[in-house]
């Protein structure tokens, strides 16, 4: 249900890659900065301009340029320092930056340039066609890169509705399962116990009694498949007791003793409840599975603006090339579900020493 | 005794009519399919006995516990749910209900459940009994599984659970003789003899399925 709401915002994001690139382009003398305009008018971009080091600065808050275009001479900030200010930023901090230098400044200038964060260097006079590939160049590069960020922006809302989806397809199935086979049965063996209770035959009454085993061992199976898909407890009482839960159950399934320090029982978000939850359950299955320990430290905390998860382990710690490996999906799938909600996990391991994970997932304020 | 019966299935609802018609002492009073309808009419219908599903659609059912107990502090309400009594029991007593039943529970144990909860009692089965014992017992002193170390513990657990010396070395990457002190060991710790008597004290602490 959510494809129909997601569509149209995708179109406006390839509409807006369609857009031209933004260049800037710096110098204190109105006559150059027309020249460079001229120049470049027939790579038909979208030039902007600035006289000073200060209205660089401000240009570059808020925009995304593709390359700066930047005098070294300039009075107040000259262009070293504009570059090394706009570069300290975070949203510039990777702006290619060309520094236009008149032929008389020496070599040392050049270095300088570089230090601050340079990537090219063009001397005055410029050669028309130079500058015109040089620019060009980092338009394609911008352009690529802005690509490659979009698909990956695509690629993580798909796995975030995919994500969602399954989570809604589980709760569901669990419910069905859960009440209609379950009262079903229930129902079923009520019927059963009142014909027994009318058997007057041995053999009968037997029957009936296996029966009714029978249903209460298919009861529980069903409990199992449902608890399995989607824990009742998380929606019932929240994630802290949901948790605590199954630590409990991991212990009796492993016999890897597990500790938890739990907060009092409170209930937020049920999204973010389930993600940490998920998480949670994605860390126990690696204890389980890779890390030989014999216990497992487990605690929860909760903050008005916060909830923090850390789990570790005594086992054998993960290492630096598992944690990295390109088929680690597991670790992958927790990364992309804490992001989904702007939290993060954090996965330590040192040989020997066991592994720690810590996960921190925001709490969004109260609608 | 007038009883009310609430529960959004109708198989589950005919059943608990049909089991209750045969005891003299009960009469069913009244049905409601949920929360909202167990309030209404319990402002006409004088019942002494509420046999709640606890997961009815509408209000939650803690909630429909706490406000029944509070309007009506004569009447008792008995929980009758699809989950199991460990993780909910506890909760539905202490909200005020006067006892909880799965309903994999024998029928003659819903019936004699009414009956004491009817005359103010509490009603707890054996089971959620013998669990509340051991609490007790625990807060008192460390449990003797709590004496042994993770890796004794989890040695315990996998005797407890039915496996071999040999399986146990195999899968800890331990050799055969290290587990056999590991046993002999636990035994000590926990004062037993066998490995039987560890099964047994497993199960009765749940610390295997």
């Amino acid at each position: 249900m959510n494809d129909v709401a997601h569509a149209p915002a995708l179109e406006i994001e390839a509409q807006e890659a369609a857009e031209k690139a933004k260049i800037l382009l710096v110098d204190d003398e109105p006559k150059s900065l027309f020249a460079l305009q001229e120049l470049l008018s027939t790579l038909e971009q979208n030039l902007m301009v600035a006289q000073s080091g200060e209205e660089a600065l401000r240009l570059a808050l808020k925009n995304d340029f593709a390359v700066i275009l930047l005098d070294v001479r300039m009075p107040g900030i000259d262009g070293f320092e504009t570059a090394r200010l706009i570069r300290s930023r975070d949203r510039s901090k990777s702006t290619p930056i060309i520094f236009l230098t008149a032929a008389a400044d020496e070599m040392t200038s050049m270095f300088r340039g570089y230090e601050v964060g340079a990537v090219d260097y063009l001397m005055k006079p410029v050669i028309p066609e130079v500058l015109k590939s040089k620019v060009a160049v980092f338009v394609e590069l911008f352009r690529k890169s802005e690509r490659l960020r979009e698909s990956e922006d695509k690629l993580r809302r798909l796995a975030a509705h995919l994500i969602s989806i399954r989570e809604e397809e589980r709760a569901h199935i669990a419910r069905e399962i859960h009440d209609e086979l379950g009262q079903v049965l229930t129902g079923l063996k009520m019927e059963v116990t009142w014909l027994a209770k009318r058997l007057k035959d041995k053999p009968l009454i037997e029957k009936t009694d296996s029966m009714c085993g029978l249903i209460d061992s298919t009861v529980q199976t069903v409990r199992k498949i449902a608890t399995g898909l989607r824990p009742e407890m998380l929606d019932d009482m929240g994630l802290v007791a949901a948790v605590g839960w199954q630590a409990k159950e991991f212990q009796k399934r492993t016999g890897i003793r597990c500790r938890t320090k739990l907060p009092a029982e409170t209930k937020f978000d049920i999204d973010v409840s389930t993600t940490m939850f998920r998480i949670f359950q994605e860390i126990l299955t690696n204890v389980a599975r890779h890390s030989r320990a014999t216990r497992v430290d487990i605690e929860l905390a909760v903050s008005a603006a916060e909830v923090s998860l850390e789990v570790v382990d005594n086992g054998v710690g993960i290492q630096d090339n598992e944690l990295h490996a390109k088929k680690s999906l597991g670790l992958l799938g927790m990364q992309e579900r804490a992001l989904l909600f702007g939290g993060d996990v954090r996965i330590n391991g040192s040989p020997g020493h066991g592994t720690r994970v810590s996960v921190t997932i925001p709490l969004r304020k109260a609608k | 005794m007038k009883v009310l019966i609430a529960d959004d299935h109708p198989v589950v609802r005919q059943g608990l009519r049909q089991m209750l018609a045969v005891e003299s002492d009960l009469t069913v009073v009244g049905e409601a399919r949920n929360g909202q309808e167990v309030v209404e009419l319990s402002r006409r219908v004088p019942w002494e006995v509420a046999v709640l599903d606890y997961n009815m659609p509408g209000k939650n059912g803690l909630e429909l516990i706490k406000e029944l107990r509070q309007r009506y502090p004569g009447r008792a309400v008995l929980v009758l749910s699809m989950y199991p009594e460990d993780r909910y029991a506890v909760r539905a007593l202490k909200a005020g209900a006067a006892g909880y039943l799965t309903k994999e529970s024998a029928p003659e144990e819903l019936v004699s459940a009414i009956r004491k909860v009817a005359g103010g009692g509490r009603y707890v089965t054996p089971t959620l009994g013998e669990k509340l014992a051991l609490e007790l017992e625990d807060n008192r002193g460390k449990p003797l599984h709590e004496t042994l170390s993770d890796r004794e513990y989890q040695v315990m657990w996998m005797i407890a659970s039915g496996k071999t010396v040999r399986q146990i070395a195999d899968e800890l990457f331990l050799s055969p003789n290290t587990v056999s002190t590991h046993r002999t060991r636990i035994l000590r710790k926990m004062n037993m003899k066998s490995n039987a008597e560890l099964m047994h004290y497993a199960i009765a602490h749940h610390l295997v399925d």
